[in-house]
């Protein structure tokens, strides 16, 4: 123990002399593990950002949707190109099975939107009321259309708040406004409150212009639903009924023509495209630490060649090889540590105001990383000057000037 | 056990046949040449010669600092060959004290520490205590007020003896000293010349000094004379 004391204070006496150079040599890890930090941290948050924004579109809800999108256990978005349109009688079927919430058969139709003078592209989502409490739908003005109006085909219309602001330049003077849809006139009566998302392969919930079904049936002469979503009541239900929903739609149709997906498992697939990116991204900040590793060895070499005669000196009175390189080794993993220290208050500093934003944030692996990766790069970095210093002769160490 | 013991004491070093030589570029260079020598425990010995005649070298070898290119080194009857790199620095920390021209004092560790440094890599268990022998000897050479000083605030002759007292804290067999002298006014040089003389007359250690100064080797009993890497005169 007093001997790993003293090959300490030896370091810190060094760097205590050679302050600017230790400093500098640190910097280089500092900036090193600062960015390979921040990107994990960029990578937590962004992984909580995107569960939060699919935890605000609901939860316990599946997708029923035409074609195979699943290969060999992931999703496959580019495979969602099946011949098959839900209907009524596959409504009236999953309708049956016991544990579903909500239930909302969906035809999803890009159309023309006018009012007065403006005109817009939207996304119209012909749906059931049902839709609302399902994805945690709230009204920013007004009201939904009822369970009545889409019996009665009632040609009312509530708009994602986006689209609202299209149409209207403010939300506040959406509510009572008529609309035409197509060739249709809508009145509308409710305007939602912004949900944020939709940019992480989750539906844009703001931009929908939400009409009962029934109101649209001309635009949709076959009586056709796109998706059909459902929610279940338990959780631990979901994959009990997921099967049984599956059995109902096996009778009319073929395996490969349709998918369950649940939202859970896009979120998982999103989640999982964007942690690929970001270890990426890791790998590009870790190329700054390899640059720091070579300042490191860089500033070792100068440090052996300035104590060549302490070498020898230290060899002469009984130093082992072994106690040589131990020596240069701490030092070099010392200046390494040091430099991830720094690092990790840097990123901790600027994850503090990157939080302002953005829901950045460290944990105790981020920690660890730190501490392991600015040691680890100590040794490999410190190994072969330290290796070289060990192997000097003591006779030509000690005359050395 | 006694003969082995006679043995040990009359021949505590021995070089048989000893050479040293490095390649350089234009060829060989011979710094020792077929050296035999033998060095009985208690001496008082002054190596002598120009420079350049290969003393400081056999001093190495000596202590164990160098190995020769041919021949053995038997230390207390071990073959010097047999031991591992390992085995010579620790055999060198408790065998072999050095005392330099340079004092090869380190000077960012203050006077004790420097004199403790050899303590740090023992590895046989200590039979005293490391700090108190320390000071005991600091106070016998009249350094001990200087103990948390720095090496660059000593006079040359209190670095001197901050060195030897560095060479002696591990008890060892044999003082090696390389021109202890060569960078002090005589009159300290005389005095650090008298401590060595005295750690032999005292102690009884075995002590080997190099030197270029003819009227120094004579304070010594032994001398060997070397010229051109052998010993001319033993």
């Amino acid at each position: 123990m007093e001997y790993f004391r003293l090959i300490l204070l030896s370091s810190l006496d060094d760097f205590r002399r050679n302050k600017l150079r230790t400093f500098l040599t640190s910097l280089g890890i500092m900036i090193g593990v600062s960015s390979v930090i921040l990107l994990i941290a960029l990578g937590l948050g962004l992984k909580k950002y995107i569960k939060l924004q699919f935890e605000g579109l609901g939860v316990n809800i599946a997708i029923v949707m035409p074609g195979n999108i699943f290969n060999n256990g992931n999703i496959q978005p580019g495979r969602n190109v099946g011949g098959i349109k839900f209907d009524q009688k596959d409504v009236q079927s999953i309708k049956t099975v016991a544990g579903i919430k909500n239930l909302a058969p969906t035809y999803i139709k890009t159309v023309a939107v006018k009012t007065g003078g403006n005109s817009q592209i939207g996304d119209l989502y012909a749906t059931n009321e049902e839709i609302f409490p399902m994805r945690n739908l709230e009204l920013a003005k007004g009201s939904y259309y009822s369970k009545s109006d889409v019996a009665k085909s009632s040609k009312k219309v509530v708009l994602g708040p986006k689209i609202a602001e299209k149409l209207f330049t403010d939300i506040d003077n959406a509510e009572g406004k008529s609309i035409k849809i197509e060739n249709l006139n809508f009145k509308v009566v409710g305007v939602l409150k912004e949900k944020g998302g939709g940019g992480f392969g989750g539906p844009d919930f703001d931009s929908f212009i939400y009409v009962p079904y029934k109101a649209v049936l001309s635009l949709n002469p076959d009586k056709k639903f796109s998706v059909i979503n459902f929610q279940v009541t338990e959780e631990s239900e979901m994959d009990k009924i997921k099967k049984a929903v599956e059995e109902k739609l096996l009778r009319r149709y073929e395996k490969d023509d349709f998918s369950i997906v649940e939202q859970e498992e896009i979120q998982n697939t999103v989640t999982m495209i964007f942690s690929v990116l970001n270890s990426v991204l890791i790998a590009i900040g870790g190329i700054s630490l390899i640059v720091g590793g070579i300042g490191i060895m860089n500033i070792m070499y100068v440090s052996i060649i300035e104590r060549y005669q302490e070498i020898g000196i230290r060899r002469a009175l009984g130093a082992t090889k072994n106690n040589i390189l131990l020596l240069f080794l701490s030092e070099a993993v010392l200046l390494s540590l040091t430099g991830g220290v720094l690092g990790l208050l840097l990123s901790y500093l600027t994850v503090l105001i990157i939080r302002i934003y953005f829901p950045a944030y460290l944990d105790v692996i981020a920690v660890l990383v730190a501490l392991t990766t600015s040691s680890l790069i100590g040794i490999i970095f410190g190994v072969l000057p330290a290796k070289n210093a060990a192997s000097l002769s003591p006779v030509e160490a000690i005359r050395y000037e | 056990m006694s003969f082995i013991f006679l043995i040990k004491l009359f021949r505590m070093i021995e070089l048989i046949n000893i050479s040293k030589i490095y390649q350089l570029d234009g060829g060989n260079f011979t710094a020792l040449d077929k050296i035999n020598l033998r060095i009985k425990e208690g001496e008082l010995i002054a190596i002598t010669g120009p420079s350049g005649c290969g003393k400081s070298t056999l001093m190495h070898i000596i202590g164990l600092l160098d190995t020769p290119t041919i021949g053995k080194v038997i230390i207390n009857g071990r073959n010097i060959q047999d031991l591992t790199d390992n085995e010579i620095s620790a055999l060198r920390n408790v065998y072999a004290g050095f005392v330099f021209q340079q004092f090869n004092l380190i000077n960012k560790l203050n006077v004790l520490e420097n004199i403790l440094l050899p303590t740090q890599y023992s590895r046989q268990k200590k039979t005293f205590i490391a700090k108190d022998r320390a000071l005991d000897l600091m106070d016998r050479f009249g350094i001990k007020e200087k103990a948390q000083s720095y090496p660059n605030k000593l006079s040359g002759g209190q670095q001197q003896r901050v060195a030897i007292t560095r060479a002696l804290i591990n008890k060892p067999k044999i003082i090696l000293a390389d021109e202890p002298t060569g960078n002090l006014d005589s009159k300290t040089g005389t005095k650090i010349l008298d401590i060595l003389i005295e750690l032999n007359k005292k102690d009884n250690l075995t002590i080997l000094i190099v030197t270029h100064d003819k009227e120094i080797a004579l304070r010594f009993p032994r001398i060997i004379q070397m010229f051109d890497g052998k010993i001319v005169k033993a």
